[in-house]
């Protein structure tokens, strides 16, 4: 049994590893130049029109440009970049313009912190984190690349999130379930992964960060590059929420590979608020 | 006893709630006995009992962070035991309401001194 079994990693990502694997083995070769600035390919489908998962062997083989770079490790946020690291609890270094009901909340919790009390802390109460908290929190971040989707499952609550890359545009927003990391489709510019996030959850429990929410209408322009050979993974972020800022909050992320260790489950248990009274005091303003 | 006192290393939690409730530096030092030690995702915990100043038994919950950086610290799951007297520093909540903290060392009864690693992994220096 393998030792990401063993330690109870969810089977998503062994079947994800294996696939990559089986489909490495099998990849022909001289499937595109690196770096190529390549067309979205159309995304696949069957003989009846209906689209190929991601996983499916059709769709993985498919001839398509080599991708400039594998994001395949495992990655851990760096705070080398001013404002740009770990931002819980903290001020960013860089604030957009709050619209009215941003500013209602970003005031409420700067209060609570000037008394010592924590405003709205969802994730502590066991709610999602979502994006992009999953990715800016001290905890790591397994991604698997494969041709046609980038696989990244987050220490933190093992938050799953996909990248789709094989061209399949974004879902029909009359058909698609809203979540707390949005849907993502991905596409590679020259040496550049560019990410685009829409339709996240309408729930008022999703934050961009503590004070800051996130609403409908949030979206991530995210650029990757791997720097550094390839040990250091830099984010160039866009972020667009209407009812929360005005115009487009940019920042850059970055993350450090890590060779030492691989995530294991993490999971908001229903009883463990009961002995963590950071989450379950009188201090909480919820 | 509870006391309080001033350290100026604090290690960051690896946390999945807000630390915005507790202390940043000043500290206080728990002498008391382990009632139950937690070993789990995402964060282990002490459950004490500490005599406060007028001698009653006082339950604290200090909050450590996940074991993967406990080990790495030199922790192991039967670190703590229940029964086992023990001297913890902990940043307490910044309302002065006592039985809560987040950890910052504990002293064993065989004079040991365990922290936590900071939550940051190994990896390539930051360009």
């Amino acid at each position: 049994m393998s030792r990401a079994i063993r330690r109870g990693v969810p089977a998503i990502l062994v079947a994800v590893t294996l696939a990559g694997l089986t489909i490495g083995a099998q990849a022909p070769a001289g499937r595109g130049r690196a770096g190529q600035n390549a067309a979205p390919a159309p995304p696949a489908a069957t003989a009846t029109g209906e689209p190929l998962s991601a996983l499916a062997p059709e769709n993985l083989n498919k001839p398509r440009p080599k991708a400039p770079f594998d994001l395949t490790g495992n990655w851990f946020i760096s705070g080398s970049v001013p404002g740009g690291g770990w931002l819980f609890g903290r001020t960013p270094a860089v604030l957009p313009k709050l619209t009215p009901n941003a500013q209602k909340h970003f005031d409420a919790y700067a209060a609570a912190v000037k008394e010592g009390k924590v405003y709205r802390d969802d994730i502590g109460q066991c709610w999602p984190a979502g994006m992009p908290v999953i990715m800016t929190r001290v905890w790591p971040i397994t991604m698997i690349q494969l041709p046609t989707a980038v696989y990244m499952m987050s220490e933190f609550m093992n938050s799953l999130r996909v990248i789709y890359t094989d061209g399949r545009p974004h879902t029909d927003p009359d058909v698609v379930v809203r979540t707390f990391n949005g849907e993502s489709i991905g596409k590679w510019e020259g040496d550049t992964l560019v990410v685009d996030t829409r339709y996240f959850t309408d729930l008022d429990k999703h934050w961009v960060d503590q004070g800051i929410p996130a609403s409908k209408d949030f979206r991530m322009i995210e650029r990757y590059k791997l720097i550094n050979n390839g040990n250091t993974l830099e984010g160039e972020w866009t972020l667009i929420d209407p009812q929360n800022w005005e115009g487009e909050w940019k920042g850059t992320r970055r993350w450090n590979r890590v060779n030492d260790h691989d995530i294991q489950e993490v999971e908001c248990l229903p009883d463990m608020n009961q002995h963590l009274q950071s989450t379950s005091s009188s201090v909480h303003i919820r | 006893m509870a006391s309080a006192l001033a350290v100026g290393i604090v290690t960051p939690l690896l946390a999945h709630h807000s630390p915005a409730a507790f202390e940043a530096t000043k500290t206080v030092t728990l002498v008391g006995t382990v009632k139950e030690f937690r070993w789990q995702n995402p964060h282990s915990w002490i459950e004490m009992m500490v005599p406060n100043d007028k001698g009653q038994e006082v339950l604290w919950a200090v909050e450590l962070t996940s074991p993967t950086y406990l080990v790495k610290g030199g922790w192991k799951s039967n670190t703590l035991k229940p029964g086992d007297k023990v001297t913890v520093v902990g940043r307490p909540l910044k309302t002065g309401e006592p039985g809560s903290a987040i950890f910052t060392s504990v002293t064993l009864a065989d004079s040991r001194t365990l922290t936590e690693r900071p939550a940051r992994l190994g990896g390539p220096a930051t360009p």
